[in-house]
């Protein structure tokens, strides 16, 4: 689909809205000149975005500014889709290091949505959170807070976004593995088979 | 004041105090119930190779993914939960199809599932319910399709659902345990468990059969135990389906240390922290 060549590997940043609600603010704030320059500092190659149902004219729009070979362009390829009923593993996964096919390991800059944040997580790539605030219900600004306390992820506000660039390549200098490993210090919960097996009845 | 006035208000009087001891002592019952079952555990009887019947309620996008990945995190035993029943929203494809990929690639059902006599060998089920609430719906009409998911969720807690087949290896059409982590269809879901489980515990008042605490229980009297898990998303705050069903969900797990310890009111039973479940 997307194609580098042989000088200047790949490496791209994959940014998501989510399914259920639009994101106008994010979109804005990634095709914007501020932050294709900052893509363009930490040599990124590739722009993806998923823009929900609603925003194509939006996405459009913004692209419109920036024309191919255009100096706001930055040599960025900037390639975007609405929604993959499938889920975005595949998307998510241009994003994760390969050599054997090119590709640097880039960044994926997400709404705070649980299932995008996990997929991040799982393939260890950088992972930049920025929250949706102006829906109602905010506790995925805690979430991401929280991550980011315990070294997970980036959390960001959009208007940083292009900041949130930079403080993701130093995130990638020291990932943590998921899922998080249980140390010995740490207090032994029932797992979720023994709590089952317990309503079961299971003997053992 | 006429006498025939006076025994109109001395009537309406009693009719009032009857009304209330009514409404009174169905609530006192309701509540003992309600304490007496969420603080019991049940007792362990069931050995490994006795066929068990486990319903998880998928919610949809995220709260579904959660789902699986705690599935697989835990490494579902097929062997252990010989029976599955997966209860979707109308119109949620994505878990609809995530159970099947689970049970497929996980599970490895995927030579049961493909051949064309489908219900000898299948162990799980997928069945879709109508949804509580569509997004946009006018809150004028939202209870009748409320209603309309609590019964579709009643019939299927009893296995008389459209899409389910009769169980021949089970004792009872009643799931043994149900997962879920939320929203709306998981509160219909756990509710209705907990109406049915309310029926038969009034029931087993008024029938003659006098039970002892250790033995002669039926296997139902375990069943349709219900497991809710706050989503790992919920760092702080329980979500509105947490806060519905703290009194009424037997086992309430929670993923952050800020909401352990939670509970409905004094002397039910605490949320327990059990760490991250999801991978």
């Amino acid at each position: 689909m997307i194609s580098q060549d042989e000088s200047h590997p790949m490496k791209s940043c994959f940014v998501t809205v989510g399914a259920t609600a639009s994101f106008h603010l994010l979109l804005q704030a990634v095709l914007d000149e501020k932050f294709l320059a900052a893509l363009q500092d930490a040599e990124y190659t590739h722009l993806l975005v998923q823009y929900g149902k609603d925003s194509q004219t939006l996405f459009e729009d913004l692209l419109r500014k920036y024309p191919p070979g255009s100096p706001g362009r930055h040599g960025i390829v900037i390639d975007g889709f609405d929604f993959n009923h499938a889920g975005l593993d595949r998307e998510m996964r241009l994003a994760q290091a390969s050599p054997a096919e090119g590709r640097n390991g880039g960044l994926i800059i997400s709404h705070a949505g649980s299932g995008s944040i996990l997929g991040a997580l799982r393939l260890g790539v950088p992972l930049v959170v920025v929250p949706n605030s102006t829906l109602k219900d905010n506790h995925q600004v805690e979430l991401a807070r929280e991550l980011q306390k315990q070294g997970y992820v980036v959390a960001s506000e959009y208007q940083e976004v292009s900041v949130a660039v930079r403080r993701a390549e130093a995130l990638r200098t020291r990932m943590l593995a998921w899922p998080p490993v249980t140390g010995t210090s740490q207090k032994r919960h029932r797992t979720l088979d023994q709590v089952m097996s317990d309503e079961l009845g299971f003997l053992d | 004041m006429t006498p025939s006035g006076l025994s109109v208000t001395s009537s309406l009087l009693w009719l009032f105090i009857l009304g209330c001891t009514v409404g009174l002592s169905t609530l006192v019952v309701f509540l003992y119930a309600l304490y007496i079952s969420q603080n019991t555990n049940i007792p362990q009887w069931r050995a490994k190779n006795i066929p068990s019947h486990l319903l998880v309620v998928l919610g949809s996008g995220g709260h579904t993914a959660e789902m699986f990945s705690m599935l697989r995190r835990m490494k579902l035993d097929a062997s252990k939960y010989t029976y599955r029943t997966y209860v979707v929203s109308s119109g949620d494809n994505f878990s609809a199809r995530k159970a099947i990929e689970f049970e497929t690639t996980y599970l490895n059902q995927a030579q049961k599932a493909n051949t064309t006599d489908r219900t000898s060998a299948e162990s799980y089920t997928i069945v879709t319910v109508p949804r509580a609430r569509r997004v946009h719906q006018s809150y004028l009409t939202a209870p009748f399709s409320t209603l309309r998911s609590f019964w579709a969720c009643l019939l299927v807690l009893r296995g008389r659902y459209a899409d389910q087949k009769p169980l021949s290896s089970m004792v009872s059409p009643y799931p043994d345990a149900i997962l879920t982590n939320g929203p709306a269809t998981a509160v219909c879901v756990i509710l209705a468990a907990r109406l049915l489980r309310l029926y038969n515990f009034i029931g087993g008042f008024f029938s003659s059969r006098k039970v002892s605490r250790a033995e002669g229980l039926t296997p139902t009297d375990y069943q349709l135990r219900t497991i809710f898990i706050e989503s790992w998303a919920r760092v702080t705050t329980l979500s509105l389906s947490g806060k519905i069903l703290l009194p009424f969900a037997d086992r309430f797990l929670v993923q952050w240390p800020a909401l352990e310890g939670k509970k409905a009111w004094k002397g039910m039973r605490k949320t327990e922290y059990v760490g991250m479940l999801v991978d």
